[in-house]
């Protein structure tokens, strides 16, 4: 393809414009599944492609849908915000009306843009910014929750299940952690929790030994940190060492196994809310033996919610009895579908109305377990 | 005072993180006041010598010896000898070849040699955290219990001692030994030195190998008391140091020491009174605030200008 000469590219392109309706005549369906293959988080990506595969494997055995096979169409976006956007481009050049993607907030972003001004569905199975979704956009769906949603949740955790006597929120003054905090401690503070310390650290910093000794000073007994797992294993480490007796929650950034390894022992109790482990659902054995066997790991947060994302397009498409972007979007807003993450049911945001996230225990050498 | 052993805490904090910004601030100092340049990529000699160090511990923790002795002394040979070839070889490609032109031309070559070094490691070990459990786990602990106590770790104490030692060591060789002498003769005139067949290239080299050696000494510590590295830690921790050199009076040894100890010191009160937020803010306030009343640092002398 790139060696095609501009010309003919110019070419290619002004006869796509005349024709429209000759795609729509064609006996795929094309889903692209835009994300991550390279670059620092290309591991998350993985998920997010096997995740997407599987589902049009499936479907396609099962016969397609509305009579035609699903042809999926692979694009790398490295997870960077302007890569994000010429692979938007890329779909829109190839005639790809539905989108798996992006993963990343800040590349799935800018590429809606581009998806929504050309009447291109997309839904993102990993994106978790509230901000994507809240721009009035009529073709931009999730099969994952919102930050904003998990604050709140980790907040009523703690009230419900803790009830700690003395609090300190702790983030990474980065947008995602701050954000998560600052939900966190707003719910805490209408439930009339003592939170003594809110303050920030520096990403990337090494020492939190006067941090520790102030923590201990104010008798805290419950840390929340949002933000990532390097630092927080540093915390969760020093403040072991320092005898600083208190319990340590985040949200799903920090929940990976590096946490571990960083933190050691210390990491023994950590509470994380995770998305659920769908895999572990027992409905779902057929489905994570499927990704046993052909030797992917289905462990992983966004696996699926990659399945389901495919699955969402596809039950729209047939709800809709049409390939028509706007009545198959409509289709999904006001349907609900049957998933391997649930039932789905969408908000007019495009948001999934009740994305369950889990408090889930983290244990030193063994397999986390979800909180009582 | 009840809150006396909460800032006795702090101090000690402070005084701890404040001695290996001292150690690294050395090497950035020693190489100015020689060949009057900033070698960026001292940061980065500081993260190559942690990771020899890590890949030391990790590989004789496999070989079945725990020893706590062995471990360090055999880390410290190994990261010492490997980061004074690297302070050695840096010189030798990047800055050599450039003396003698233009002040700025060898300082663009240390960041790109900077980034050379940064993106080689990330490339061979991988861009993620690496992690090694605490060897020395453990604390002294005074005062009366609860909140009034001083916790002090062993590992602590072992970097502030080993700092200390390595401070009294560099300082009897500067003053007492005959290449001691050959680097305060460049120093103060590096021309007039070389008219007296002093060596002055291999006086340059040495100052690399011995800014290297101690950045490879504070990166053993730093990496034993905090058990986790990754290839982008040497940009934070060196513009640490680099601000403890500057603080203390570029040029100067005792400056930087004192500067390190000032600048940790600063960093854990800030972060006590102002919050955790405010460190750098205080670190950086502090520095500003010393160049306007003291543009030359707390010991620095002001530059002679050499004709």
């Amino acid at each position: 393809m790139h060696n095609v000469s501009k010309m003919t590219q110019l070419f290619a392109a002004m006869a796509l414009v005349g024709a429209a309706s000759y795609s729509v005549a064609a006996d795929t369906i094309k889903i692209g599944i835009a994300g991550p293959k390279t670059g620092p988080v290309a591991q998350y990506g993985e998920m997010q492609f096997n995740g997407a595969r599987m589902a049009i494997e499936q479907l396609n055995a099962k016969g397609g849908v509305a009579g035609k096979k699903l042809e999926a169409v692979e694009y790398d976006d490295a997870c960077e915000p302007k890569q994000a956007v010429a692979v938007a481009n890329n779909v829109v050049k190839d005639d790809v009306k539905f989108v798996v993607g992006h993963l990343c907030s800040s590349s799935t972003q800018p590429a809606s843009d581009v998806y929504e001004d050309e009447g291109i569905i997309m839904v993102t199975p990993a994106a978790t910014s509230p901000e994507i979704t809240q721009r009035g956009y009529k073709l931009v769906f999730r099969t994952i929750g919102l930050d904003s949603a998990q604050g709140p949740v980790a907040g009523n955790w703690i009230v419900d299940h803790v009830k700690p006597k003395v609090v300190a929120v702790v983030h990474d003054k980065q947008q995602y952690g701050e954000g998560i905090a600052t939900s966190v401690k707003k719910v805490l503070d209408a439930k009339g929790v003592n939170v003594a310390v809110f303050e920030g650290i520096n990403a990337g910093d090494k020492d939190f030994s006067s941090l520790i000794a102030k923590l201990k000073q104010a008798n805290v007994d419950f840390v929340y940190y949002g933000g990532y797992h390097p630092e927080l294993g540093l915390l969760l480490r020093q403040s072991k060492e320092k005898g600083l007796n208190a319990k340590f929650m985040g949200p799903e950034g920090v929940g990976n196994d590096s946490i571990s390894q960083i933190a050691g022992e210390a990491a023994e109790g950590l509470l994380v809310t995770l998305p659920k482990s769908f895999d572990q659902d027992p409905a779902n054995q057929a489905l994570t033996q499927a990704f046993k066997d052909a030797n992917e790991d289905p462990s992983g947060p966004f696996v699926f919610p990659s399945y389901a994302a495919v699955q969402v397009i596809a039950d729209g498409i047939q709800a809709a009895g049409s390939e028509d972007t706007a009545k198959v979007a409509e289709a999904i807003r006001q349907g609900t579908f049957d998933s391997p993450i649930g039932k789905l049911a969408y908000d007019d945001k495009g948001d999934l109305k009740g994305f369950q996230f889990v408090v889930y225990q983290w244990h030193y050498g063994k397999p986390k377990t979800e909180a009582k | 005072m009840p809150d006396t052993f909460h800032y006795l805490q702090q101090l000690v904090n402070g005084l701890t993180v404040g001695s290996t910004y001292a150690l690294i601030a050395i090497g950035y100092t020693m190489v100015y006041g020689i060949i009057g340049m900033i070698n960026f990529a001292h940061g980065e000699v500081y993260m190559v010598g942690s990771y020899v160090a890590f890949i030391v511990l990790a590989g004789l923790a496999m070989l079945g010896i725990h020893s706590l002795p062995l471990l360090m002394v055999a880390s410290f040979a190994c990261a010492i000898v490997v980061t004074s070839a690297y302070g050695y070889s840096i010189e030798r490609v990047a800055y050599r070849p450039l003396r003698g032109s233009n002040r700025l031309i060898p300082l663009i070559s240390a960041i790109g040699m900077s980034i050379f070094l940064q993106n080689a490691v990330q490339l061979s070990q991988g861009s993620g955290n690496w992690a090694i459990p605490n060897l020395l786990p453990g604390n002294f602990s005074f005062g009366p219990g609860g909140n009034q106590e001083v916790m002090v770790s062993y590992m602590q104490v072992v970097v502030f001692v080993v700092t200390l030692l390595a401070m009294a060591g560099l300082t009897l060789f500067i003053s007492r030994s005959r290449m001691g002498r050959a680097c305060r003769a460049c120093a103060e005139d590096m021309k007039m030195a070389n008219l007296l067949g002093i060596d002055t290239n291999s006086v340059i080299a040495l100052t690399f190998v011995i800014g290297a050696a101690l950045a490879a000494v504070a990166a053993v510590l730093l990496s034993m008391q905090y058990g986790v590295i990754n290839p982008y830690a040497g940009f934070l921790v060196g513009l640490k140091a680099f601000t403890s050199a500057v603080l203390g009076g570029i040029g100067s040894i005792p400056g930087a020491m004192l500067g390190g100890l000032v600048l940790g010191v600063a960093e854990a009160f800030g972060a006590d009174v102002f919050g955790d937020q405010y460190k750098d803010v205080v670190a950086f306030g502090l520095l500003v605030l010393v160049l306007l009343f003291r543009p030359t640092g707390i010991l620095g002398r002001p530059e002679i200008e050499k004709v």
